[in-house]
């Protein structure tokens, strides 16, 4: 099925190219890449439940040097509806953005409406790809979401990874099914949990208050794992809207079809009014460049939620621009590899790691359904215990009751 | 709930500039036309749902910039075409002259896997300019060329008047349709969201 995976040799020269932030914000702990004019507003990319920010670095270089800027986050580490919308609210805020565009696939196209939805006034368009309205699907598919906390991180990563439909695909889509899948590895235990909870926490997108022709739809019509009456049901919601419809690509259109995404991606861009900066990209990628080639030693890490850094291309974006580390970055443990050069050695590196995927894949196979199941009988063995005394308790009552009547009689 | 996905048929309109490739979209799309004339950037669609034998087919109908110099957006858009229309101005001959080089240029850029039997469409736009008086290329002209490169089906429209646009797109999302294989290999593979049903794949090897 999955041969071994080796990085794209442009996933490589992303990671060369674009810094990786990471920084803390109140208590959630944020990563990103932000590449492009300052000046221009950007296209923020939020990823599905099997997504990192990295899922998105084909729109990064291609907008980016287009003179577009685009921002890709991970989503944090959020529990419900609520907290995601504060919390990227307050992302915004530190890294000074007011008003955005949003390119949501999947999930993040979710938490995209979501927060167009109570937050109006900072959205400005929105691209939704294979997205949903509301989450009452998967969380009756989901019947251990409460013990999701707990679930260890085999399993969820078994259960996401489920989600992507197997089988013979054409090549561009099996690769980035590969890239997904070897991003959902650098992901952790609560990372997963955190998503499948938002996946399943109880919402729906209420009306918006942003007007139809400033939102793009981009389903792919292939097939994808969203079903397709989910989707349905969100292009009815948005009758107006525009539909960028793609033959083909899979899950992740983003990867397997990026120059017909990026083609969309440009051509909503445009239409909703957003001019880019060609003139200023030049200085833009010496800067990156410049940036990695002053702070490549080591990983920086500082604490600090950074100060605004409003100013042009030109300031550096500081607080903690990690590159050069090829691939996987911070799964520190079992990804750190020291050279992308050492092509081959990386090869024998990753290798084990994939072999332990497809063996757990196989094997978990069965096991997962066992495990549901096995997780719901408990519950419902205690919940049957609970009912016992009571149903012992009205046997006697109506024994007594007979017993008193028959003496009656 | 089996909601059926429904079928996209792409279509890219090519031809000089200003032999009015946007004018004959809006017209068929949304009925509209406009005198002014506004080059098109790189390139643009539009989409409409159209009914054929019972069935709903989303048409993508892709607009492309007639000057060389606009085709900045890449060949992305030549992906996946299930019809060209040709487009020429029966009052400029060269634009009837380059309908070769346009042909060629698609044949190269979208690379199908059948070049000899591809769908084109020919339309001799702008018969309404002058009363016909203006007009350079015959029908009888046009129609043997399109014979010649294996009877491709031939339309005179009017964007601005409306004629014959709908017929001519009729027969487009006709010869487009023809084009789409019967798609049986991409059944939809969904995951189950009930949960219960995972098919089990019956392969010896489950360690």
């Amino acid at each position: 099925m999955k041969g071994v995976f080796s990085a794209p040799g442009d996933y490589i020269h992303f990671k060369s190219q674009v810094p990786l932030h990471k920084i803390p914000i109140g208590t959630k702990q944020w990563r990103y890449y932000d590449f492009g004019p300052k000046v221009v507003p950007p296209l923020i990319c939020l990823p599905g439940t099997a997504g990192t920010a990295d899922v998105y670095y084909k729109q990064i270089m291609s907008l980016s040097i287009k003179g577009y800027r685009v921002i890709s986050v991970d989503i944090p580490r959020v529990w419900n509806h609520h907290e995601w919308i504060q919390a990227f609210e307050k992302f915004l805020d530190a890294i000074d953005v007011h008003h955005i565009h949003l390119y949501g696939t999947s999930l993040g196209g979710f938490l995209a409406q979501l927060f167009a939805q109570h937050r109006p006034r900072r959205v400005r368009s929105l691209i939704l790809s294979n997205s949903f309205l509301e989450t009452r699907s998967f969380s009756s598919a989901m019947p251990w979401a409460p013990i999701v906390s707990w679930t260890p991180s085999f399993l969820l990563k078994r259960y996401v990874l489920t989600g992507i439909p197997d089988g013979p695909h054409e090549p561009f889509i099996a690769d980035s099914v590969d890239f997904v899948v070897s991003q959902v590895e650098t992901l952790s235990r609560e990372d997963l949990a955190s998503r499948l909870t938002l996946t399943v926490d109880a919402a729906s997108i209420g009306p918006l208050l942003l007007s139809d022709s400033f939102i793009t739809l981009m389903d792919t019509n292939d097939y994808c794992s969203i079903p397709q009456q989910l989707k349905d049901q969100l292009s009815e919601r948005y009758p107006g809207a525009r539909r960028a419809y793609l033959k083909t690509g899979g899950d992740f259109p983003f990867l397997s079809r990026s120059d017909e995404v990026n083609l969309h991606l440009q051509l909503h861009l445009r239409r909703v009014g957003v001019e880019p900066r060609p003139d200023l990209v030049k200085g833009i990628s010496k800067d990156g460049s410049g940036g990695s080639s002053s702070e490549k030693n080591d990983e920086r890490e500082d604490s600090d939620v950074p100060p605004k850094d409003n100013g042009g291309p030109e300031s550096p974006e500081t607080p903690s621009a990690e590159t050069q580390l090829p691939e996987a970055p911070e799964s520190s443990g079992s990804h750190s590899l020291d050279d992308q050069l050492l092509s081959n050695a990386k090869v024998c590196f990753t290798s084990p790691e994939h072999v332990r995927l497809l063996i757990s894949h196989a094997f978990f196979e069965k096991q997962q359904d066992i495990v549901s199941t096995r997780f719901v009988q408990p519950a419902w063995e205690i919940f049957i215990l609970c009912l016992l005394p009571l149903y012992v308790e009205t046997m006697y009552i109506t024994w007594i009751f007979c017993w008193k009547s028959r003496c009656l009689v | 709930m089996a909601s059926r996905r429904r079928m996209l048929l792409k279509v890219i309109i090519l031809g000089d500039s200003g032999v009015g490739k946007t004018s004959l979209m809006n017209q068929y799309v949304n009925r509209k036309f406009s005198n002014q004339y506004k080059a098109t950037i790189g390139a643009d669609f539009l989409t409409k749902e159209v009914q054929f034998e019972d069935r709903l087919f989303t048409l993508q109908i892709w607009d492309t910039a007639g000057q060389e110099r606009f085709q900045s957006l890449g060949v992305a858009f030549y992906r996946g075409a299930d019809c060209c229309v040709l487009v020429y101005d029966v009052n400029v001959m060269k634009s009837f002259d380059n309908l070769n080089n346009w042909r060629e240029e698609f044949l190269i850029q979208a690379s199908p896997s059948d070049p000899e039997n591809f769908p084109f469409v020919v339309l001799g736009n702008k018969i309404d300019v002058d009363g016909g008086n203006s007009r350079v290329v015959s029908e009888k002209k046009a129609k043997a060329w399109c014979a010649s490169k294996g009877n491709i089906p031939y339309f005179e429209t009017s964007a601005k008047e409306g004629f014959n646009v709908e017929a001519a797109f009729q027969c487009i999302a006709k010869n487009a349709l023809k084009n789409e294989p019967e798609e049986e290999i991409y059944l939809p593979d969904t995951i189950d969201v009930a949960g219960g049903g995972r098919q089990q794949r019956s392969s010896g090897c489950e360690c």
